[in-house]
């Protein structure tokens, strides 16, 4: 295994050079990732928006955004603009203290969960112990934020919006932390980085997904039941609840929403890359290219072509799940709220466990292949 | 004091004067609502204070458990019970509160004196573990397993007792009103009376 | 235990199933993907109107004799009718005429009955306005020409599904000389006159 770039350590000793003291180049250091991290959540959110819009009119033989920029790219910029100068309504009788912070809790732990997603060894902003789990906890603040703007509101659509999504995301909390368990007690590992160092090394058969198929179906599910994707886009059925939680928003507090909702489904797509589909890795291991090329491994080229070429495939492997679930958007109808709670209770959580428990037996029978 | 000790004592004076003043506003705010989503707000700055003591894994149990269970739980309950009452002042009433404040001052004062008794003083001979999640999870199955294995059993129990509790038996056969007589009472299902479990 | 084997592998069959099902969904959406789209983009391509197209309706004032047929015809009398009976020429005389269409369903009965040909339907269906009673045309506005399709040089026509050659299913990128399908009126005609010229002499008188 090749190192990889520590670009913490080369942005430090650079600032060194100019003559900074060790401390404030670190202190300089620290919100550059965090600040580049919301950034490019951002922009992946802009993205996807696009695509959700060129895939969608492509699947209804449409057409879809194409006169603002190239391609219509600029469209989700123009949507953001407009929700940022259109006024912020506060409902009559609501609680404008809770109405004002339900978003934002809506917002923060999912922007915050981008901290443990891997782009490569070291380019991710912390390489916290916790890894996934940290996601697991951080996604079940999302709740109390649905619940707050729900009951604010005071409305009747937004409240029982709002206990839907609460319950919906609860209830598929627990398939979709078994499925990561799974993967974890192969892994022996929470970290997200060592996740996918466990899948290096075999190209595209040592990805997960081919030891956790039924865990890989089994997270996207829950994945999209928890981004509130459409099959399982309950909590906003337009037919029964208007809109649901986000019935009363206006301008900025529902592009928080709005936001929200994509770097959710961004997030969920990227950690299907990493879990189960190697992460950075290249379907053929890119050490073994450089050996066919007779490259050596402290190659500073091939160092930075293995960085970018790292950042590419998570980005790619992401957005193929992105596409699949905007593909899933226009195929599937929505199931009925006793249809949700069925799959999430009576299918997944008993294919969970069983996933875990075989799991866990394969790993003792055999522990070259599930990490013993 | 350098950059770093500082940065954990300002956060810790923030997330305590979080903490006292959500939980005081727990118990202060007459709207049961905020109460609830106050006590949320307190066990996401425990969860801070956890992880200013580098037990991360605790920290986002904290989070998991109390936030996303506990607390989600607790506003279920107030959102999805519908029951308007007027509030009228209950006959003697100050012995309640009486009672609950000497309680509490009891509380407090045993709390104060073991807090200034007990010494504080870190050993730092003994590092902390290198995998933290490892190591509780060698001692949850090897010192504590008892413990452990009770509280399971127990969560078993109240799930079982929450099926039975939630579990309807309807009666076949008398669930429609013909039409032109008398509606059955709208929106209540059917019910054999409960017996109590032999 | 084999009662309950039993279940889980039905169970487990109609897993399966739905999967299909869903997998068999995923791939005819993903095969309109590579459709060409079949949106029309208004305001610079337009389609032509068909042959009985029933749009805007023109009137000529001058044909006009005041008869009323059309108003009625009309299914809720919507012409307004103006004239006065000119004792000189012993004859109605026209003053106004004009119909609301923002009230007219496009039935084109008057047309229909009109005996002096003096109404006629245009292609004409761009009638959005600001105020709904400046959709009140009079005689004036009636004897406007709408602007055709084909001679915008803004707007690029695209011919409708019943108007392509036999097996082209979309307008777009479509040579204008390309006949459509079936024959035409005109030839149509010829061809039932040369048959009845041509059955006359048998069946004959």
């Amino acid at each position: 295994m090749n190192p990889g770039i520590d670009l913490q350590q080369r942005f430090i000793e650079t600032l060194t050079d100019f003559g900074l003291s060790d401390g404030i180049s670190k202190l300089i250091w620290m919100p550059v990732p965090m600040l580049l991290m919301i950034f490019g959540a951002t922009v992946g959110v802009l993205v996807s928006v696009w695509l959700e819009r060129k895939i969608s009119a492509a699947a209804q033989q449409r057409i879809g955004p194409e006169f603002i920029g190239p391609l219509g790219i600029l469209a989700p910029v123009a949507d953001g603009m407009k929700l940022v100068f259109k006024e912020d309504v506060v409902p009559a009788n609501s609680d404008p203290w809770l109405f004002t912070l339900g978003p934002a809790l809506v917002v923060i732990p999912v922007f915050l969960s981008y901290l443990i997603v891997p782009f490569g060894e070291n380019l991710l902003v912390s390489n916290v112990g916790l890894g996934i789990f940290l996601w697991i906890a951080f996604s079940s603040i999302v709740p109390i934020g649905l619940l707050m703007s729900g009951y604010s509101s005071n409305n009747k659509y937004a409240l029982l919006g709002g206990l839907r999504a609460a319950a919906q995301s609860i209830s598929y909390e627990i398939p979709l932390a078994l499925a990561v368990l799974a993967i974890v007690m192969m892994s022996n590992s929470l970290s997200t980085v060592e996740i996918v160092e466990k899948q290096a090394g075999y190209g595209i058969l040592g990805w997960n997904v081919w030891r956790q198929p039924f865990g890989f179906i089994l997270f996207w599910i829950s994945a999209l039941a928890e981004c509130e994707r459409i099959p399982f886009d309950l909590p906003e059925a337009e037919e029964e609840l208007v809109a649901g939680y986000q019935t009363e928003y206006s301008g900025m507090k529902f592009a928080l929403f709005y936001l929200g909702s994509y770097v959710n489904l961004v997030l969920s797509a990227l950690l299907v890359a990493v879990l189960y589909f190697g992460g950075w890795e290249l379907p053929i291991p890119i050490e073994t290219l450089a050996d066919l090329l007779h490259i050596p491994q402290d190659n500073a080229i091939l160092q930075v072509v293995d960085a970018s070429l790292g950042i590419t495939m998570t980005l790619l492997k992401a957005y193929f799940f992105l596409f699949l679930a905007i593909l899933l958007r226009w195929t599937v109808p929505r199931v009925r709220i006793d249809q949700l709670l069925d799959l999430g209770w009576k299918f997944l959580l008993p294919v969970g466990l069983a996933n875990l428990l075989i799991t866990a037996g394969l790993k003792l029978t055999l522990p070259f292949a599930f990490g013993g | 004091m350098n950059l770093a000790e500082g940065v954990q004592f300002v956060s810790f004076i923030i997330l305590a004067v979080l903490v006292i003043g959500a939980a005081l506003g727990v118990v202060l705010f007459d709207k049961i609502v905020y109460s609830a989503f106050l006590l949320g707000g307190v066990f996401i700055s425990i969860a801070g204070i956890y992880l200013l003591q580098n037990a991360d894994f605790v920290a986002a149990a904290q989070i998991l458990v109390y936030v996303g269970a506990i607390n989600v739980l607790i506003l279920f309950a107030i959102m999805l019970v519908n029951k308007k009452e007027n509030y009228a002042p209950i006959p003697r009433r100050w012995i309640r509160k009486g009672s609950a404040a000497a309680v509490s001052i009891g509380l407090f004062v045993l709390l104060s004196i073991m807090l200034t008794r007990t010494h504080w003083s870190v050993d730092l001979s003994v590092a902390s573990p290198a995998l933290p999640i490892e190591t509780i999870g060698e001692h949850l199955f090897s010192d504590y397993l008892l413990p452990f294995e009770l509280a399971s059993v127990l969560l078993l129990m109240a799930l079982i007792g929450a099926v039975v509790l939630a579990r309807r038996e309807e009666i076949e056969g008398e669930t429609t009103a013909i039409v032109g007589e008398l509606p059955a009472p709208a929106l209540e299902l059917p019910e054999r009376p409960r017996e109590p479990v032999a | 235990m084999l009662k309950f084997l039993n279940k889980v592998g039905d169970y487990a069959k109609e897993s399966v199933q739905a999967a299909k099902y869903i997998g068999q969904g995923l791939s005819v959406t993903f095969d309109h993907m590579r459709r060409r789209p079949i949106t029309v983009q208004y305001p610079y391509e337009k389609l032509i109107p068909s042959e009985r197209f029933r749009g805007r309706i023109h009137f000529e004032f001058d044909k006009c004799i005041s008869c009323e047929v059309c108003v009625r015809v009309c299914p809720i009398n919507l012409p307004v009718v103006d004239w006065e009976f000119n004792k000189e020429l012993k004859k109605k005389q026209l003053k106004h005429y004009s119909i609301d269409f923002g009230v007219c369903i496009f039935c084109a009965n008057c047309v229909e009955y009109c005996p002096t040909n003096c109404l006629s339907v245009t292609e004409e269906y761009e009638l959005a306005t600001f105020d709904r009673h400046e959709l009140n045309f009079d005689n004036v506005a009636m004897g406007r020409l709408p602007y055709k399709v084909t001679d915008d040089p803004m707007v690029t026509p695209i011919r409708e599904f019943g108007y392509l050659p036999a097996g082209v299913m979309d307008g777009h990128e479509l040579a204008a000389n390309q006949q459509r399908a079936g024959l035409r009126p005109a030839a149509i005609a010829e061809q039932k006159k040369l048959a009845e010229s041509a059955s006359a002499p048998e069946g004959g008188e």
